[in-house]
């Protein structure tokens, strides 16, 4: 057993530090080729993309080599592992702290690298291409390098251990933690590759429409993870923490949220620069903001900082990811004014009641959401620093400022998409505004009818109405003049994408602001009833296995079935977790958590029932989110070349040229 | 229309939803609260064992009907220290919490109002003779590509 135990870690560190070597190399020679305009050199990129990629999976499988086999000779074995660990959350264990889940991430971006390598293969010797891939490899070599040096999974542990206690009872309790983290990671990650083109746009000063086109699909790709992951958290959240929520607003969620928002402002606005050429300095500076998010939210939430400006100096990773992020921000607005001259556009837009107005407008709401997020997250840091004394923000702060602007955005929704290109009249926008107008009236006279109370709740279920009119009408139109094909392509597929984001508003409305809660004490075969629902205590059971003992309560909901809220005491982290039983039907969930302190064989239990109404409707529109974005990426047009221009902005002294040659 | 839906509005925002259980009171008190002994999470979402002692409190003190919301966050916060507020006061630095984002919003907004005024003196003339001739010439080719 012995001569196994540490060979996975002399092994990984090898290959880490393969992995580092070839994305320097291929950074080198992407560099040189492009600059020496050699295809011979630039034909070695793609080679050391693949020696990086090959390092990645080796160390990853390393790494899952040794926590299956229980390696207790590294340092991260004896973190998170342990004999007692079932073999699928022992799995996921790889990624259940820090240096894992770093591991994890230059797996997910050597995979990019050579996915985004392979993808341009014929197109390599372009000076773009290979720049990206340059910036690429660079970005990759510095994770190898911070899971090489300061997070370095394969560090050898204290010697003599032979048993550890296993991953965060939180993470070893839910099938989620086997997919959330990677799909989250997926999204995070990907947002690499869109960066990277802008920059090798600046470097090289092509910064026309041609790299925004290219990439179109992998930021949509990027951002569709990033959705699908932020939403499995919440769902996470929902299932295992047991507070009977979806959205915390703290700060690891809200290090997510931020790329999510401004990732979400560019997927809007890059339509204005594909359609108009205008906006190129601020859709760059939208990537390197999203990128560079990505950065800034590892910091926070990995170094520690967040619990105290001085836990910032107990691990090593926060001067290297700070570091980081400053160079890419310094290093992408000194690119950005360099190449100022050539990123201005000569477009205007006419009217503030057109489409690309409303574009504009929602960007501005977007960069001012992203703004209020990291205010918060990062304002107890500011006060700590400067006055030395702790603070806290939390939900009531971030509530108050951004339900204003989901209104808001909402309102834009149910206008925008029937907004024209250039100009409207007041007229056309009236017209088509009849049949979403009758579908808010609707909602407005159903949410009342059903009780709903209060404006922002009612705003929400109005707007939420006009604005699935605005996307069903594009829907309908579309569907009506192209068949099946009215269903894909960015346009259509991005208003499938608006129906589950307003589900999810409404949903998200409707379960924050109608959701009732109670404690409530039962006694064995004494039914209670709270919001017309009644419940039962039948029985107050434990169950043991070799890691653990829980008290359960077994709870008859309704006259129907047995629900378990349970209490789990993990018996080698001494730490209590509380499961959450939940009935769910469209209407309305009903979720119950048993309350500390618990006995077993007793016939009292305290019970807390929330009743929730909508919250399956959450995992609908997230549902319809994916499908959406399924569709807007489907369509395969003819592929163009990195650097053609979509829309020239109409150069006034060449088209006069071209009338006065073809009139000669 | 809209004079309909505002009625309906004003209706639906100014019924109440029936009065605040004693719970309700705990819940909103408890979001207000942080967990002292975790980053960032309320004492209502906190499974905590220092969050749930607080909602004990919360909830006896709810419980006694003597004092109002305001005042027992007030007074958990003079037992705890300063960190238990989730909620930033708006005195001194933490004001700037509340400021800036307002700082933000009209910057924001007149940024949008220039860029448009701007946009509006630059806006092209009426077109010259040689746009209509570019405009007559690509309708006469559109229309001899039909007749083909």
């Amino acid at each position: 057993m012995f001569a196994i135990a540490g060979i996975s870690g002399t092994i990984g560190r090898a290959l880490l530090l393969v992995g580092f070597v070839g994305a320097v190399f291929g950074v080198f020679a992407a560099v040189t080729g492009a600059r020496n305009n050699d295809p011979r050199v630039i034909r070695l990129v793609p080679r050391f993309a693949m020696l990086a990629f090959a390092s990645a999976v080796g160390a990853f499988a390393a790494m899952e080599f040794a926590m299956i086999t229980r390696d207790f000779s590294l340092a991260y074995v004896q973190k998170v592992g342990s004999w007692s660990t079932p073999a699928l959350y022992n799995f996921a264990a790889v990624w259940s702290a820090l240096e894992g889940s770093l591991l994890m991430w230059v797996l997910i971006l050597a995979g990019y690298t050579v996915a985004v390598s392979f993808w341009i293969r014929k197109r390599m010797q372009e000076i773009l291409a290979a720049w990206a891939m340059a910036v690429m490899l660079a970005v990759l070599a510095f994770f190898f390098l911070v899971s090489f040096l300061p997070a370095n999974p394969f560090a050898l542990g204290a010697k003599g251990v032979l048993d550890g206690p296993g991953p965060n009872p939180l993470l070893q309790n839910h099938i989620l933690v086997l997919f959330h983290p990677p799909i989250l990671y997926l999204g995070f990650v990907g947002v690499t590759v869109p960066f990277a083109f802008a920059i090798a746009a600046l470097i090289t000063g092509r910064v026309g429409e041609g790299w925004l086109l290219a990439t179109r699909r992998w930021s949509l790709f990027a951002w569709g993870f990033l959705t699908f992951g932020i939403a499995l958290g919440s769902w996470w959240s929902y299932e295992v923490l047991g507070w009977g929520g979806v959205w915390g607003w703290d700060p690891v969620e809200n290090a997510s949220l931020l790329p999510w928002i401004t990732g979400t402002a560019y997927l809007h606005s890059v339509l204005v620069q594909e359609r108009r050429g205008m906006l190129r300095v601020w859709n760059i500076s939208l990537l390197v903001a999203t990128f560079s998010l990505t950065i800034l939210g590892t910091f926070l939430t990995r170094s520690g900082v967040l619990n105290s400006v001085h836990a910032f100096s107990e691990s090593s990773i926060g001067i290297w990811f700070l570091s980081f992020f400053a160079v890419v921000l310094v290093g992408s607005v000194f690119l950005i004014g360099w190449r100022g001259d050539r990123l201005r556009s000569p477009g205007i837009i006419d009217s503030p009641f057109s489409r690309e107005a409303a574009f504009l407008a929602n960007n501005v709401l977007f960069a001012l959401f992203a703004f209020i997020v990291l205010l918060g997250t990062v304002f107890p840091l500011i006060v700590e620093v400067l006055q030395d004394r702790q603070i806290a923000i939390g939900s009531p702060f971030f509530d108050r400022l951004t339900v204003p602007i989901g209104i808001s955005l909402l309102t834009l929704m149910a206008i925008a998409p029937l907004l024209p290109w250039r100009k409207a009249s007041l007229e056309t926008l009236g017209a088509r505004l009849f049949w979403p107008a009758w579908c808010g009236i609707a909602a407005l006279v159903a949410s009342l009818i059903l009780g709903a109370y209060g404006l922002a709740p009612l705003l929400t279920f109005t707007l939420g109405g006009v604005s699935s009119g605005a996307a069903l009408r594009q829907v309908v139109l579309a569907t009506r003049r192209q068949g099946w094909r009215g269903l894909v392509g960015r346009a259509n597929g991005g208003m499938i994408v608006h129906l589950g984001v307003i589900l999810i508003a409404v949903a998200l409305g409707a379960s924050n602001s109608y959701s009732k809660s109670q404690e409530l004490t039962l006694v064995t075969g004494v039914p209670v009833t709270f919001a017309n629902h009644s419940f039962e205590l039948v029985d107050v059971v434990e169950v043991r296995d070799d890691r653990s003992v829980s008290v359960k309560a077994l709870v008859i909901v309704d006259g129907d079935k047995i629900y378990e809220p349970a209490i789990t005491k993990y018996t080698r982290v001494g730490i209590n977790v509380g499961t959450p039983a939940v009935k769910t039907s469209l209407a309305s969930d009903i979720y119950l958590t048993l309350e500390p302190p618990v006995r077993q064989d007793s016939d009292t239990a305290r019970i807390k029932v929330f009743i929730k109404p909508m919250i399956i409707w959450l995992w609908i529109g997230t549902g319809l989110m994916a499908l959406g974005t399924l569709l807007a990426a489907f369509p395969g047009r003819r592929r163009r070349r990195l650097t053609d221009p979509t829309s020239a902005p109409a150069d006034r002294t060449r088209a006069l040229d071209l009338i006065s040659e073809k009139s000669s | 229309m809209l004079l309909l839906v505002g009625l309906l509005l004003v209706f639906g925002s100014t019924r109440s939803g029936g009065p605040l259980t004693q719970q309700d009171r705990i819940d909103s008190i408890a979001k207000n609260l942080a967990c002292p002994t975790c980053s960032g999470e309320s004492v209502y979402v906190s499974r905590a064992a220092a969050a749930e002692s607080i909602r004990t409190e919360v909830a006896r003190q709810v419980g006694s009907g003597i004092r109002s919301d305001d005042e027992i966050i007030t007074f958990i916060e003079q037992r705890f220290g300063g960190q238990v507020l989730l909620v930033p006061r708006a005195t001194g630095l933490d004001a700037l919490v509340w400021a800036l984002p307002a700082a933000a919003l009209v910057i924001s907004a007149s940024f949008l109002v220039s860029v448009f005024a701007r946009w509006n003196r630059n806006k092209p003339k009426a077109p010259t003779t040689q746009d209509e001739k570019l405009v007559n010439r690509a309708l006469a080719q559109e229309a001899t590509k039909q007749d083909d």
